[in-house]
């Protein structure tokens, strides 16, 4: 009888708990889809800024195999696979938050190789030290939790980019008339690597058999 | 006045979470020791060391799966991730040990009264004792793991998303 007493208040309190913790959830998703404009909007940047470095990147990879630079030619291949990652990553995003992902590709500006890679390491630097920790900050500010997950991913990968490309650039007189290179990318995060010597990826963390080669 | 705090969302309760395994897997190897000294209390207090080690155990699965969570928020630089996959690999090898070892002590205590064997003194102490040696080992592997969530935190500055504050509250705060 004494247990039976405390059941009922019990429930109550229980069924309001319950619908108080479901309200709340409700109301922050609410909230979340409704301070996401700011986000959308940078999404939709960073996805149109890596759909043209996939664009551009593959045509410096036809360049740099014309000028007998097969090595550099890889990673420029290399390179174009992990922002097509990253630009389909974005647009997931911006799908999930109602937006719709628009990009713009500009027809890449060719140069030597030795000027590509400058313009390459330009690009990703800017990406690594400005676009992406100022839409990470923003992400950050409206709770935006698959956007600041896909940026960090961009951001840890064109981190790498841009040491490859320098490691590439330092090294070019000795990269003439070199072969294909075997590159391996996550398909998961982009980051991009010479060698697997790990058993999940550095940046996502996923089993190492999610990476693909690209030479 | 009385205000509830924000309802944490699942990568925000990691913070939270945290210290239910290691201040409760540290505290049941005492009981366990207390149980060896006092000998009249000793069921009492073997059972509560038990009940510790379920609870730490079951906050460890919880606290592994917020981590995953809060970790893919974190602000990402290459020593980052390297110290934020560490704690993760600790960290599931902290859940792997203390549920062995809290499925191990389950049996050292229940065993003999299910399979109504009882141990004689001697071997139930010897055995206890082996067994705070090996649960020392894992307690290894749990503070390991602390220490490199500490890491993450004070020294690389790595931080959960807390949900925003109450309007009114944000309001109040820009007035001031």
């Amino acid at each position: 009888m004494t247990t039976h007493r405390f059941i009922r208040p019990a429930a109550l309190f229980l069924s309001i708990a319950v619908i108080a913790l479901i309200g709340s959830g409700l109301s922050g998703e609410a909230a979340a889809a409704a301070t996401a404009a700011k986000t959308v909007d940078n999404l939709n940047a960073a996805f149109n800024g890596e759909s043209n470095a996939h664009a551009r990147y593959l045509a410096f990879a036809a360049k740099a195999g014309e000028e007998g630079y097969g090595e550099v030619a890889s990673l420029f291949r290399a390179a174009a696979r992990a922002e097509e990652i990253h630009a389909a990553n974005h647009a997931a995003v911006i799908k999930k938050l109602g937006g719709v992902p628009k990009a713009d590709i500009q027809a890449p500006d060719v140069k030597s190789t030795k000027e590509n890679l400058e313009a390459a390491i330009k690009g990703e630097t800017y990406e690594r030290d400005t676009m992406y920790p100022e839409f990470l900050a923003q992400a950050r500010k409206e709770g935006q939790r698959d956007a600041i997950e896909t940026f960090n991913f961009a951001k840890s990968a064109e981190a790498e980019h841009a040491k490859l490309y320098t490691a590439a650039l330092a090294g070019l007189g000795a990269l003439k008339g070199s072969s294909a290179k075997p590159y391996y990318v996550c398909t998961v995060c982009g980051f991009t690597t010479t060698q697997m010597n790990f058993d999940k990826c550095p940046v996502c963390f996923n089993p190492k058999d999610r990476y693909v080669q690209v030479s | 006045m009385f205000e509830l705090p924000p309802i944490p969302t699942w990568d925000g309760l990691h913070p939270l979470i945290i210290h239910f395994p290691v201040a409760l897997l540290l505290v049941a190897p005492l009981f366990i020791v207390l149980g060896l000294l006092f000998a009249r209390q000793r069921r009492p207090l073997m059972v509560s060391a038990l009940v510790l080690m379920v609870l730490g155990t079951a906050s460890s699965f919880v606290a592994v799966s917020t981590g995953e969570a809060a970790g893919k928020l974190a602000d990402r630089t290459p020593e980052v991730n390297q110290v934020l996959q560490h704690h993760e690999e600790l960290a599931e090898r902290t859940r792997l040990t203390f549920t062995v070892l809290t499925v191990v002590f389950a049996g050292l205590l229940l065993g003999p009264a299910v399979l109504k064997r009882p141990l004689a003194t001697v071997p139930a102490v010897v055995l206890t004792l082996l067994f705070l040696g090996v649960y020392a080992a894992g307690t290894v592997v749990l503070v390991n793991t602390a220490h490199n969530g500490g890491r993450l935190v004070h020294e690389l500055g790595v931080r959960s998303l807390m949900p925003p504050p109450p309007v009114a509250t944000a309001s109040a705060a820009e007035e001031d």
